[in-house]
């Protein structure tokens, strides 16, 4: 189980996120929406070791990883899909991939590791060593979910990987990520596209101006009239 | 007044030196000090002020001492003519380098720094071969007798030479163009979009830095005499103006002076053999000391120590009505039509039409993506576009450079702030007037900052920093800074995000009020709430087009709009 | 116009002394592109290497060669040193220009208090060898150079290509905090780059003592051309900078064989010049 207790995250010299908790169990896939502004983006970051944490806890199996350098995130179990992909552009498909497997327990298994992920994508099959910056949007976001399976994650944090991408490429990739948590794997997703994101997942967290505003099944969620006024403002 | 007698002394005091009969060693150790002083803030007035670190003024001081050299030492002219001839030179060469460099916006920082090293080795060696031939030139001048030794009259020249560089070095710290240098020197690209030219002052300040490079290097051809390629372009004056700026401080006018003096100190104190070994050493841990312990030079740091930080004076209001009649008229003005941008293979802009109609609120929304912050940025002229037109008054904007649409008056925030981080909030406002639609010099800028500064409830952070505000502050410093150039068009990007709900009720209220007084403006947002209650009209932009346009209530019901927020569900 | 001989000795003592260029612009080429770090002292250290080399080859009577088991390690660390130099008091790109410049003086005034500023040579039996190619001739101190230019460039390149040690290299100076979450520790490898960047100016030395009179004002005279090859050659490659500076230093030697010697800076930095104006984009 990957535990957030009271996590707040500065960004900059204001509050991003104030005191939120949340947790995801084991081969759970969980979804956290909520206005842009919310703070989304900087509590996944904080849950994968790439933003700092100002106060509050995290804590994987009941051991505490707050205070650990972020090169150690990754031994734990945790691996980020960033938003906007954040590839490594100059080096190919095969070397991202492959460097999804840096850590020395995910290097051991990279063979088996790159075959999975091109079950998953077979498009990348083809595109292994094409420059990652040269991909188009969707191909990009396959090669950064891919990237993070590479690591043999127990706990997947993904950020808004709909963003920009066609709505077909869209019901692709949501597919794929219904695939690898059936394989196992803990999920958390962060997404703007509410709807197709509600229907994914059995627990919902809604973030709003840095806060935890609701929790619970997604159907309700969806009706309830903070949701609209927080989207819509009507 | 008391200023003015103490230079007057000071003068005098300076003029009397070679009169005194000081061995010739001390007026030629003064000589190099006043020479240093030259160099060095002549440099800072391009590199200092505006952030381009030139490694190649040894090229325009030598091109100086060559000109004199040759038109002296070869063909016999009085040099005393041949001294703004040795301006002019390297004033021309520094104003064709500088009308091809300046055009590249990547060639900032490190590169420029290089290149102008390279232009060094290059003139050198035109130099040597076309002009000195290899063994050097003497020049032999008739010295005309103003002081009692040859020595002292150089002397006497280089002290003309010293003050005229320090004068303009300090009437441009207090002028426009050196808040302007100051400016591109934090950020050059909001510098530009707040309307300071920046390619001609880029430019400007290089010819004079160039200029005065060259009356030293003219002067000091008949202090040595014998002229030569190696011990001209060296590139140990490229960076001893370096380092005599840096550590006297490169913010201050007086700075360089500072650091001038102290390093030819060190230098000359020690002369004989070994202990110019040492010498040198301890100029570089110098170095390093300095860098590592004071960024800001030994003038930057002890001004920070005696920043007065008593309250500011406040100046007379102004008493113009603040109350304008809002006038909503029909027609639009901005007219924006098939605009289009790409970013490396993601179509940011693929076609978008609006409206903005005189005198309104219009609200942009739409998901995260869409487009909203790079529709700002083609209209400011941050980014060109691939296509479309926008005619702002009836007036084309594509094509324009971005000071020339600040200039128009168009103004717009960056949704995370990014004032001028050394200059401070009064600095920063007062800027745009300065370059806006009516420009006002410093004085008149300064009276319209604080209006802005009451406006905004800044007038107590006047003189901090924007790295001491916290991001509520920092957002209305960047309201108050595009409010000071009284713009017709005002675009503000996502002000509202992070705000807790009490200052985001002083936020509707501000914005409110800058619509009365007669301002347009497009308001970029996401707090919904904000959206509903503020806006008159509001456009929705999804995947870089404007999908929906009209009054709030009904465009955010509208299914697409819907769709567009909520998503369709698609698994 | 000179002879096809003297042409041809010309094109190749501008091959040796460009791959000197390209040795010293490896070190310089990887702290600039990779670390953000404008190493001047680069050109200081591998000074020092070279004299330290000369000192121990003409007075200890050791084996050059063998000069560099001490002299790599020792400026391994010393890269390393400087790193955490620039680590602990956060130093901008623009001030580890002023910083090293400072360091620059400081071994450059060391050197000449140690071994004054007259000339030394170093006399070695290595230096005798020549041989015969047609009607060319090849010194093996030369040829040794090449070879440590070509070992290490290339080398250095597969490394970077190869090895999961150079892909955590390259992602880290793209994105340094996403190669984190992999589990990529950029300060061990900022530590490593550094060292290693240091250890290639102990080469730098030792080929400058094998081939050149050393002198302490030498130091800058390098510094100008060997920038140029860098910035050429492209930051954080390291064989760009090899076939850059044989370029620059081939059009030098032709330009001096066919006319005035002192021309032959104007062509490599009218090049450089060039790149600049029309290619500047490579270098951001």
């Amino acid at each position: 189980m990957y535990e957030v207790a009271g996590v707040a995250v500065n960004y900059g010299a204001a509050a991003a996120v104030s005191d939120v908790n949340l947790r995801i169990d084991a081969g759970e896939l969980v979804v956290v929406v909520g206005p842009n502004g919310a703070g989304k983006s900087t509590l996944i970051n904080a849950m994968a070791g790439v933003h700092p944490v100002a106060s509050g806890r995290l804590a994987v199996d009941g051991q505490d990883i707050t205070r650990e350098p972020p090169h150690r995130f990754c031994d734990r179990g945790i691996a980020i899909v960033p938003e906007g992909r954040r590839l490594f552009v100059n080096l190919t498909v095969r070397e991202n991939l492959e460097l999804g497997s840096y850590r020395a327990e995910a290097r051991r298994a990279r063979g088996d590791s790159l075959k999975r992920v091109c079950a998953l994508f077979p498009v990348l099959g083809e595109r292994m060593d094409a420059p990652a910056g040269a991909l188009s949007g969707g191909q990009q976001q396959m090669v950064a979910i891919g990237r993070a399976l590479m690591a043999r994650p127990r706990f997947l944090l993904l950020d808004e990987p709909s963003l920009g991408l066609s709505p077909m490429i869209v019901q692709d990739m949501f597919r794929a990520v219904r695939e690898i948590n059936a394989g196992g794997v803990a999920v958390l997703l962060v997404e703007q596209n509410i709807a197709a994101a509600l229907g994914l997942a059995r627990r919902a967290y809604v973030l709003d101006e840095g806060r935890i505003a609701a929790e619970g099944e997604p159907a309700n969620l969806l009706s309830r009239p903070e949701i609209q006024k927080a989207y819509l403002g009507t | 007044m008391r200023t003015a007698l103490a230079l007057g002394a000071i003068a005098i005091v300076l003029c009397a030196v070679p009169f005194v009969g000081l061995p010739a060693f001390y007026e030629s150790f003064l000589y190099l000090l006043l020479s240093a002083i030259v160099l060095a803030t002549s440099w800072n007035l391009l590199s200092g002020y505006s952030g381009y670190f030139s490694f190649g003024h040894g090229a325009f001081f030598g091109v100086g001492v060559y000109t004199t050299a040759a038109l002296t030492g070869k063909l016999g002219w009085n040099f005393l003519w041949t001294l703004p001839l040795a301006a002019l030179a390297a004033m021309v060469l520094g104003v064709a380098l500088g009308a091809v460099v300046f055009r590249v916006r990547a060639l900032r920082g490190e590169l420029f720094a290089l290149l102008t090293l390279a232009i060094t080795f290059v003139l050198a060696t035109i130099a040597l071969n076309a002009v000195d031939g290899g063994p050097g030139i003497m020049v032999n001048a008739d010295i005309p007798k103003l002081a009692p030794t040859a020595s002292g009259v150089l002397y006497l020249l280089m002290l003309a030479a010293a003050a005229l560089t320090l004068w303009t070095a300090y009437a441009m710290f207090h002028s426009r163009f050196g808040t302007g240098l100051f400016a591109i020197h934090d950020d050059e690209d909001v510098a530009e979009v707040m309307g300071v030219p920046t390619y001609r002052f880029k430019l400007a300040a290089f010819a004079i830095s160039c200029a005065l490079a060259g009356l030293a290097g003219g002067i000091h051809a008949i202090f040595v005499s014998y002229v030569t390629v190696a011990e001209t372009f060296s590139i140990a004056l490229a960076v001893n103006v370096v380092l005599m700026s840096a550590l006297g401080g490169t913010r201050h006018w007086l700075g360089p002076a500072v650091g001038a003096v102290a390093i030819t100190v060190l230098l000359y104190a020690f002369t004989s053999g070994q202990a110019a070994v040492i010498g040198r050493a301890l100029t570089g841990l110098i170095l390093i000391i300095v860098i590592v312990a004071m960024p800001a030079g030994i003038l930057g740091q002890i001004l920070k120590r005696f920043r007065t930080k008593t309250a500011p004076v406040r100046l007379p209001r102004s008493e113009e009505s603040m109350q304008k009649a809002v006038r909503h008229s029909s027609e639009p003005i901005l007219l924006v039509r098939g605009v289009a941008k790409a970013f490396k293979g993601i179509q940011a802009l693929a076609g978008v039409d609006l409206e903005v109609r005189r005198g309104e609120i219009l609200g942009l929304v739409g998901p995260n993506g869409s487009g909203k912050s790079t529709l700002i940025n083609v209209v400011s002229g941050h980014y060109a576009v691939d296509g479309g037109s926008i005619r702002f008054e009836g007036e084309e904007l594509v094509g324009k450079p971005a000071h020339r649409i600040a200039r128009a008056g168009i103004a717009r925030t960056y949704q995370i702030p990014r004032p001028f981080p050394q200059l401070t909030v009064l600095q920063n406002i007062a800027l745009p007037p300065m370059f806006g639609q009516v420009v006002m010099d410093r004085a008149s800028a300064e009276r319209e900052a604080w209006r802005w500064l009451e406006f905004t409830n800044l007038a107590d952070k006047a003189h901090r920093y924007p790295g001491e505000l916290n991001l509520h502050q920092r957002k209305f410093l960047e309201l108050a800074r595009a409010l000071a150039s009284r713009p017709k068009l005002l675009f503000l990007d996502e002000v509202l995000s992070g705000l807790t709900p009490a200052e985001m009720d002083g936020a509707l209220r501000l914005i409110r009020a800058i619509r009365d007084q007669g301002a347009t403006i497009v308001f970029v947002e996401h707090v919904m709430r904000a959206v509903m209650e503020l806006t008159d009209r509001v456009a929705v932009l999804t995947y870089g087009k404007a999908i929906a346009e009209g009054v709030p209530g009904e465009v955010m019901r509208h299914p697409d709009v819907v769709s567009a927020y909520l998503g369709a569900a698609h698994v | 116009m000179p002879s096809a001989t003297l042409l041809g000795q010309s094109v190749l003592s501008g091959v040796f002394i460009g791959a000197l260029y390209g040795l010293l612009g490896l070190g310089l080429s990887l702290s600039w592109g990779m670390l953000r770090q404008v190493n001047l002292a680069h050109f200081a250290l591998a000074f020092l290497g070279a004299y330290v080399t000369f000192q121990l080859a003409a007075v200890a009577k050791v084996d050059p060669f063998v000069t560099l088991a001490i002299t790599a390690p020792a400026f391994f660390a010393l890269g390393m040193a400087l790193h955490w130099f620039f680590l602990r008091f956060s130093v901008t790109l623009l001030n580890t220009l002023l910083v090293t410049f400072g360091i620059t003086s400081i071994i450059e005034a060391g050197i000449q208090w140690y071994w004054t500023a007259d000339f030394h040579r170093m006399e070695n039996a290595y230096a005798a060898v020549r041989w015969k190619l047609g009607p060319l001739f090849l010194s093996l101190t030369d040829v040794v150079t090449l070879g440590f230019a070509l070992a290490l460039a290339v080398g250095t390149w597969a490394v970077l290509r190869f090895t999961d040690l150079g892909k955590a290299i390259r992602a880290t100076t793209e994105d340094a905090p996403i190669a984190a979450a992999f589990g990529v520790n950029e300060k061990l490898l900022g530590y490593l780059v550094s060292g290693l960047a240091a250890a290639v100016a102990a080469v730098a030395g030792l080929c400058l003592a094998l081939n050149h009179t050393l002198a302490p004002v030498q130091i800058y005279a390098w510094m100008g051309v060997v920038f140029a090859a860098v910035m050429m050659g492209g930051l954080g490659r390291p064989i760009g900078p090899l076939v850059a500076g044989i370029v620059i230093g081939v059009s030098e030697a032709i330009t001096m064989a066919v006319t005035n010697p002192t021309w032959a800076p104007l062509v490599s930095f009218s090049l450089l010049i060039a790149i600049l104006l029309l290619r500047p984009a490579r270098f951001s």
